[in-house]
């Protein structure tokens, strides 16, 4: 598959998608576990203090963390129960972070909707207020503080705001069961996003393997002049926030810069949902969409989980895994992490559980690299990811930087493409954190 | 299921089907077959025998010199077979299999391994197993060509084998014993185009008759005629002598994406550019010699030439033009494989010096600078 003719950005790759195994499949809630593990920090930013101890008792939607720091997150208990400890556990990169264990009450009940004020009445600074009260972060991965990305600069005015529909990942399709299922909640939540920075053009992007999303949103649109619907060509990583952002609109942000540099803002389908949801009814981000798929789950499945549930439940959930499961990814399959263990939990930026069969995993013994430049012409960045690489193997940092170790944003595409199966992403990593500590100094 | 431990690995986790090390060299191999044959058809039985040499030292001298080295076994990435089969198109069907193997252990053993391996070689291996033989004192037996079909003369045959003797140190004479075991002395060499246009000679006979398309394959001036040069009936190295067919198979290269279409164009380019220039014979110039097959095949090798887009134009240019200037300046007729070698040693240079542009960048400078980190405290580094 090459280009489609829709908008798209320069580099990039075709993977196979391996969309259809879950698309089809409608949202349904998933069961809720005994015991939950919600830790206190799933947002990039400052950490949490805990809100509650163990024997206090939680509601659904209570918060449980916070910290008065600007770049974070709170975080609110996802259950009805009894905080069993506060301590550290590891998550799904394998670091330890204090977590929040409740056992939940058998019998769960519904949130209470609280009384809001009508949407149409919400200012600019309600609005962000309102985000940042219901601990919404980006739910891609990455999970940015959404209030914070509403705050831009006062001297970088934002016009346009993205939504970013691509979902490029292969296999997930949370986001196009969203956008088949509950349409209208994201065009509403669109708006408000376009309130809050005051953005007079709003603007959804999706990929062209997801004509039924675009029909569907299309004609939640069609009352709305200031919202479009773009088709863009299905090719990874089109999700990228800068990436999204050149194809759309053409504008690029330069190096290191922010999206408010070029006028835009982006956020995904989830988290619009998610502010909507939160405005109208109060409700805080402790439950999201996520897909668990792939050739060795039996039964793939898109489900509304709660934040903190353990993957081994949704895993059973989903028919349990095929007994040649060779890999587990937590998240998706470009830049996810794989699991030894299905032990960790579900945290607002985790967008699918996925079992490959031995088939998909091809892994390898890393050769030399044999300069075949791959790597370069597929990079989104545009940077020399094999430089990157011989730069670390030689621990010289300032010639990662040179070539754009800082810039990268571990979207894989270089290891995807690499004939001699070198893992770039993990050189990359090695760079930042010496580059980043040598700075601080 | 919670006691079965999987695989961890770094993102991504999928890996683009059939890209490979050894998928890339298959597709050299295959684009390369059909002037292979050609060769073969062209040239007589003893085109297999110098492809089959150089092959097999190219093999033997990885696995000697990588098992000297303490290094592991790496035939099967299929890169030494190819290095092998590129030495032997690059060299005249005349050559002494004894050379061909010389020339397919230097371009091997010491170009590719005594770099440091596929991807650290910082030349060509084939070109420099090639001008290593050049500028050594075996010259003499790589300098003599003979024309296409000679085995069509009086008593020879396709299966001929072809020896070269060397007349007190200078002259290098082809000898063709047949089967039979008599022989025929120097009945069939030939000048190549290029040593005809620098000589000023022309051509007695390559091979006359009609070709497919009409003209003969000799012109009135004795040279031969476009067509002949174009399809490959013309004197010259095993591999270089049909335009066509290696044309061929690079296009099919590039429609792979196994070579950057930016450097044969910028090769081809920069060559005739100098021709047009300076008004030297550019037809005859740009079809023959192995500029086509050092535009598609060799310029375009993955470890010697560039990374980035600029650098692979200035690059490939780069090669054209001197291509150009060494055909008109100096005394070698051929320049492709200097050109080339000597385009393979600046590409480190071209690399770290010639930016290329990021996503976004609003200045975008011609140099890379190199940024200044603050120097870590020796004790520091250790935590
Ligand atoms: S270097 Fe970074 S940004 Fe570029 S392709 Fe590799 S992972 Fe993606
Ligand atoms: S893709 Fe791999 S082998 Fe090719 S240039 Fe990049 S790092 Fe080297």
């Amino acid at each position: 598959m090459s280009n489609q003719g829709y908008k798209t950005f320069k580099g990039g790759i075709h993977p196979p998608y391996n969309k259809e195994l879950a698309s089809g499949k409608a949202i349904t809630p998933a069961p809720i576990p005994s015991e939950l593990v919600i830790p206190l920090n799933q947002h990039i930013g400052a950490p949490n203090n805990p809100l509650v101890s163990p024997g206090d008792r939680v509601k659904v939607g209570q918060k449980i963390g916070e910290t008065d720091a600007f770049v974070s997150a709170p975080v609110h208990s996802s259950v009805a129960g009894t905080v069993k400890a506060v301590e550290d556990i590891k998550n799904f990169t394998g670091a330890m972070v204090k977590s929040v264990i409740i056992t939940a009450d058998s019998d769960q009940p519904p949130f209470e909707a609280k009384e809001m004020k009508p949407l149409a009445d919400l200012s600019a600074d309600e609005i962000k207020q309102i985000a940042k009260e219901a601990g919404l972060t980006g739910m891609g991965g990455a999970a940015f503080p959404t209030h914070v990305k509403l705050s831009p600069p006062k001297d970088k005015p934002v016009d346009s705001v993205l939504i970013n529909a691509c979902e490029c990942e292969p296999f997930l399709t949370c986001d196009h069961r969203l956008m088949l299922e509950r349409p209208v909640d994201l065009v509403e939540g669109l708006k408000l996003l376009m309130r809050a920075v005051d953005a007079e053009k709003g603007v959804i992007g999706i990929e062209a393997n997801k004509m039924d999303a675009v029909e569907k949103v299309r004609s939640a649109v069609s009352a709305e002049p200031s919202i479009e619907v773009e088709i863009l060509d299905v090719k990874y990583p089109e999700g990228s926030e800068k990436q999204l952002i050149a194809a759309v609109t053409g504008r690029k942000v330069p190096p290191g810069k922010l999206p408010s540099e070029v006028g835009c803002l982006v956020q995904n389908v989830g988290t619009a949902i998610a502010l909507y949801e939160a405005a109208s009814t109060g409700k805080p981000l402790y439950e999201r969409v996520l897909t668990v798929t792939g050739h060795a789950i039996k039964n793939p499945s898109n489900f509304l989980v709660k934040v903190g549930t353990p993957i081994s439940v949704l895993i059973e959930a989903a028919g349990g895994l095929a007994d040649n499961a060779t890999k587990l990814i937590m998240g998706g399959p470009m830049t996810g992490w794989a699991q030894e263990e299905p032990t960790a939990n579900v945290v607002k930026g985790t967008s699918g559980i996925l079992a490959l069969p031995p088939d998909l995993v091809d892994v390898r013994e890393e050769h030399g690299c044999v300069r075949c430049t791959k790597c370069v012409e597929a990079c989104p960045m545009y940077l020399m990811p094999n430089y990157i690489v011989d730069a670390v193997q030689k621990e010289d940092w300032a010639k990662a930087e040179l070539w754009g170790a800082i810039d990268c944003f571990e979207c894989g595409v270089c290891s995807y493409t690499c004939p001699a199966y070198i893992p770039h992403v993990s050189y990359v990593r090695k760079a930042k954190a010496q580059i980043a500590a040598l700075k601080k100094r | 299921m919670a006691n079965n431990k999987f695989m961890t690995t770094v993102s991504p986790h999928l890996h683009e089907k059939g890209q490979t090390i050894d998928r890339a060299m298959k597709d050299v191999l295959l684009a390369l077959a059909p002037a292979g044959v050609w060769a073969i058809i062209v040239f007589g039985f003893q085109a297999i025998l110098v492809m089959a040499v150089s092959i097999i030292t190219a093999m033997l001298s990885e696995v000697v010199v990588r098992k000297i080295l303490g290094r592991k076994s790496s035939l099967s990435d299929l890169s030494a077979v190819l290095t092998g089969l590129f030495l032997a198109f690059l060299l005249p069907v005349t050559t002494p299999l004894w050379v061909v193997a010389i020339g397919a252990f230097l371009a091997v053993g010491v170009a590719k391994e005594l770099f440091g391996g596929l991807g650290k070689n910082i030349f060509n291996p084939a070109l420099f197993g090639r001008v290593a033989l050049m500028i050594s004192p075996l010259w003499l037996y790589i300098a003599k060509f003979v024309k296409p079909f000679w085995y069509t003369a009086n008593g020879v045959n396709w299966f001929t084998p072809i020896t070269t003797s060397i007349n007190n140190g200078v002259a290098g004479r082809v000898v063709f014993k047949t089967l039979a075991g008599t022989t025929k002395v120097n009945v069939v060499t030939s000048a190549t185009p290029l040593s005809l246009l620098k000589s000023g000679r022309m051509l007695a006979n390559t091979v006359s008759g009609a070709t497919p398309v009409g003209a003969t394959w000799i012109t009135s001036s004795g040279r031969p005629s476009f067509w002949s040069m174009a399809l490959g009936l013309k004197a010259g190295s095993m591999g270089e002598v049909s335009v066509l067919l290696l044309l061929l198979g690079g296009l099919y290269l590039i429609y792979r994406r196994t070579i950057d279409w930016r450097i044969p164009v910028g090769v081809l380019c920069g060559a005739l550019f100098i021709f047009l220039i300076t008004w030297n014979h550019p037809v005859y110039q740009m079809l023959s010699g192995g500029i086509w097959l050092g535009a598609f095949f060799m310029a375009t090798d993955w470890v010697t030439s560039p990374m980035t887009k600029r650098g692979k134009w200035i690059y490939a240019v780069g090669i054209g033009v001197f291509i150009g200037l060494i055909r008109l300046v100096s005394p070698l007729p051929e320049g492709v494989a200097i050109a080339i070698l000597i385009w393979n040693a600046l590409t480190l240079v071209l690399d770290r010096y010639v930016a290329e542009p990021k996503f976004g960048e609003i200045k975008k400078p011609w140099f890379n600078r190199v940024p200044v980190l603050p120097k870590p405290k020796p004790a520091a580094q250790k935590a």
